[in-house]
C-alpha cells in the first residue's frame, strides 16, 4: 500500500485514541511530576472524543476526519495541551483541501505542518523539554525516508528517543517551567504522548498491511 | 502532611457541571448558568464594555464569585485545573458583547494564554470586531524582575478584577479598559506558600510531595511548586520571610497605601489567617506602608492545600475609588 484514504485514516484515528487510553495512567502519573497530574485524563479523553466523533462522520474526507480530530482536541481538552495538540491537527488540515488519497510524500508535509503549528503557537524549540522534543525528530525521520513502512517505524523510533532525550533538559515552557532544574530526570508528558501517537501509527500500519513488526 | 484525598463528588465526570448547578442554585439573583457559561442574572447595560474571563475549575470561588454588578459579566469554566477551549472562550465573548467591545482576562498560565489567542483569531475570522485580551500576572516567584510577563496569575488578580469591574461600569472604551487592567496589574505582586499537597479531584492522586515538616514557597495556583522548600517555620517568620521580596519587587515604599489580601489556597484555618495577618499589619506599619483596606479569606484556592498567599496592591485615588465602588459577587460584596 503507498497511500492512504479517508477509510484508513479513520483507522488510524481509532488506533491511535485507542492507545492513548491504555496509557491513560502512566501519563498521569509522569505529569503528576512535572504539573498537575491529569494530562493521560485529559488527552485520553479528548482523543476519545475525536475518535467518536470521526465514527459517527459517515462518509468522510481526509480533510474533513483531521479538521473534526482538530476541532475535538481544541475544545474537548482545553489547556495547554488541547491548543498544541489541536494545533498539530488544525495546521495541517487545509493542505488536505481535495485530496482524497495520501501519498507518503504528502503525509510528510501534513506531519511538518503540524509541527510548524505547534511551534508557532507554543514557541517552544527543540531542547525546551515540551513535546517539540519528540514531535520535530518523529517528522524528519518520517521525511527522510523512502516509504510508508520505513516512514512510520523511523518516526516512532525517533519520537521514542525524542521523548526519552526530555529526561536531562530543563523545562522552558509551559508550566513545568516554573520547576527549573528540579525537573531534571523526569520525562516530558507532551514527548511521551507524541511518541506513544506515533508507536501507535505504525503498529497500525503494520496491522493495516499485515507486515511482520 | 499528607492532602485528604476522599472528596465528597459524586462522579469525577461530573464535577464541574454538578459545581456549577450548585453554585448557580445558591446565587441565582446574582448569575445564571449556561452550558459552561457563568453570566450575570441581570445583564449589564448596552454600550458599556464587556468583562470576559475563563479559568480552569477546582479554584472555587475564584472568579465564578466574582460575576455580578460591579465585576465580570461573563466567566468560562473550564475542566478541573483546565483552561476552557476556544470555541467557548468565543461563546463567552459573544455572551458579554453589550455594544461596546469586549475585553478577555487572561490569568497568565500557558493553556489560559493559548486558548485565548486561538479565541481572539476565532473572533477575527468571524468578524467579531472591538475584542481583546490583557494578560494579567502578579506571582513574584515565577520570574525574576525585568521579566514581569512571563510570570503566573495568582491570588493578587482578585485586586484587578474588582477595580476593572467597577470601571467598566462607566462609559469607557475597551483601550481605556485595557489601560485600567494593566495599571492595576502593574501595581500588584505576591507570593504563596504551602504547607501540603492536594488531590487532583479527577485522578484522585496527590498532586505532589511534601515532608511533613517542610513547606514550599512560591507555590502557583495548582500546586506548581516554586522557589523551594524548606523546614517549615512559625507564622511570624514565615510572613518575616514572604513579605520582603513582595515589597522589594515592585517596590513598595515608606508612604505607599496598600490593599492587602491574604487568600487561603484551601484549609488553612481562619485562625492562622488572622495570626498571619496580625503580623504582615505589624510589618506593614513598622516599614511606614498604609493599609487601606485588607482581606482575609478563601477567594481562589486550591482544594484542600494548606496554605496561603500574600498580595500587595499599592493603590492610588483612582484605583482606590474603584475599589470602593459597589459590586455584588457571590465571593466579593461592596456596598
Amino acid at each position: 500500500m503507498n497511500s492512504i484514504g479517508a477509510e484508513e485514516l479513520r483507522g488510524m484515528l481509532m488506533a491511535l485514541a485507542a492507545r492513548v487510553a491504555e496509557e491513560r495512567a502512566a501519563l498521569n502519573r509522569l505529569d503528576a511530576a512535572l504539573g498537575d497530574g491529569d494530562h493521560g485524563s485529559s488527552i485520553s479523553a479528548a482523543f476519545a472524543l475525536a475518535a467518536a466523533d470521526c465514527a459517527a462522520l459517515g462518509e468522510a474526507s481526509l480533510q474533513s476526519l483531521w479538521l473534526r480530530t482538530a476541532k475535538m482536541l481544541l475544545n474537548g481538552m482545553g489547556g495547554a495541551s488541547g491548543a498544541l495538540f489541536g494545533s498539530f491537527f488544525l495546521s495541517g488540515a487545509r493542505q488536505l483541501q481535495g485530496v482524497e488519497r495520501l501519498e507518503k510524500c504528502q503525509m510528510a508535509a501534513l506531519l511538518r505542518a503540524g509541527l510548524e503549528g505547534v511551534m508557532a503557537r507554543g514557541k517552544a524549540k527543540v531542547g525546551d523539554k515540551t513535546m517539540v522534543d519528540a514531535l520535530a525528530p518523529a517528522v524528519a525521520a518520517f521525511a527522510a525516508a523512502d516509504d510508508y513502512s520505513q516512514a512510520w517505524r523511523q518516526a516512532a523510533l525517533a519520537a521514542r528517543a525524542g521523548a526519552a532525550s526530555t529526561r536531562s533538559l530543563v523545562p522552558r515552557q509551559g508550566r513545568a517551567k516554573y520547576l527549573g532544574e528540579r525537573a531534571i530526570g523526569i520525562q516530558d508528558p507532551g514527548a511521551t504522548t507524541i511518541a506513544l501517537l506515533f508507536e501507535a501509527a505504525d503498529t497500525w500500519w503494520r496491522n493495516l498491511t499485515d507486515e511482520k513488526t | 502532611m499528607t492532602a485528604r484525598q476522599h472528596k465528597l463528588i459524586n462522579q469525577p465526570a461530573a464535577i464541574v457541571d454538578e459545581m456549577l448547578a450548585g453554585f448557580c442554585a445558591a446565587y441565582s439573583d446574582i448569575v445564571r448558568l449556561d452550558g459552561r457559561l457563568v453570566q450575570r442574572a441581570q445583564p449589564k447595560a448596552a454600550g458599556k464594555v464587556g468583562l470576559v474571563i475563563g479559568n480552569g475549575s477546582g479554584h472555587e470561588p475564584a472568579m465564578l464569585g466574582w460575576v455580578g454588578e460591579g465585576l465580570f459579566d461573563v466567566n468560562i469554566a473550564g475542566e478541573i485545573f483546565t483552561a476552557p477551549g476556544p470555541d467557548s472562550i468565543v461563546e463567552g465573548i459573544r455572551a458579554a458583547d453589550r455594544g461596546a467591545g469586549v475585553l478577555l482576562c487572561v490569568s497568565h498560565h500557558a493553556g489560559d494564554r493559548l486558548n485565548a489567542e486561538i479565541a481572539l483569531e476565532l473572533c477575527a475570522a468571524e468578524g467579531i470586531n472591538n475584542v481583546d485580551m490583557v494578560l494579567l500576572y502578579d506571582d513574584i516567584s515565577s520570574a525574576p524582575p525585568g521579566r514581569e510577563a512571563e510570570r503566573r496569575g495568582t491570588a493578587g488578580l482578585f485586586f484587578v478584577w474588582k477595580m476593572l469591574g467597577a470601571y467598566c461600569e462607566g462609559q469607557v472604551s475597551l483601550s481605556q479598559a485595557k489601560a485600567l487592567a494593566e495599571k492595576a496589574r502593574d501595581n500588584t505582586r505576591s507570593l504563596a506558600m504551602s504547607l501540603s499537597s492536594c488531590a487532583s479531584p479527577v485522578t484522585g492522586e496527590v498532586m505532589f510531595e511534601i515532608a511533613a515538616d517542610e513547606m514550599e514557597i512560591g507555590m502557583g495556583l495548582h500546586g506548581e511548586v516554586g522557589m523551594g522548600r524548606q523546614k517549615s517555620l512559625p507564622a511570624d517568620a514565615t510572613i518575616d520571610l514572604m513579605l520582603p521580596p513582595i515589597l522589594q519587587d515592585l517596590p513598595f515604599t515608606a508612604g505607599d497605601e496598600v490593599l492587602v489580601l491574604l487568600n487561603n489556597s484551601g484549609s488553612l484555618t481562619l485562625m492562622e489567617l488572622y495570626i498571619l495577618y496580625r503580623r504582615v499589619a505589624q510589618k506593614l506599619a513598622a516599614a511606614d506602608i498604609r493599609v487601606y483596606k485588607a482581606w482575609v479569606g478563601a477567594y481562589a484556592t486550591t482544594q484542600e492545600m494548606a496554605g496561603f498567599a500574600l498580595s500587595l496592591c499599592r493603590v492610588d485615588a483612582q484605583l482606590k475609588a474603584l475599589w470602593d465602588a459597589p459590586a455584588n459577587g457571590a465571593a466579593m460584596k461592596q456596598l
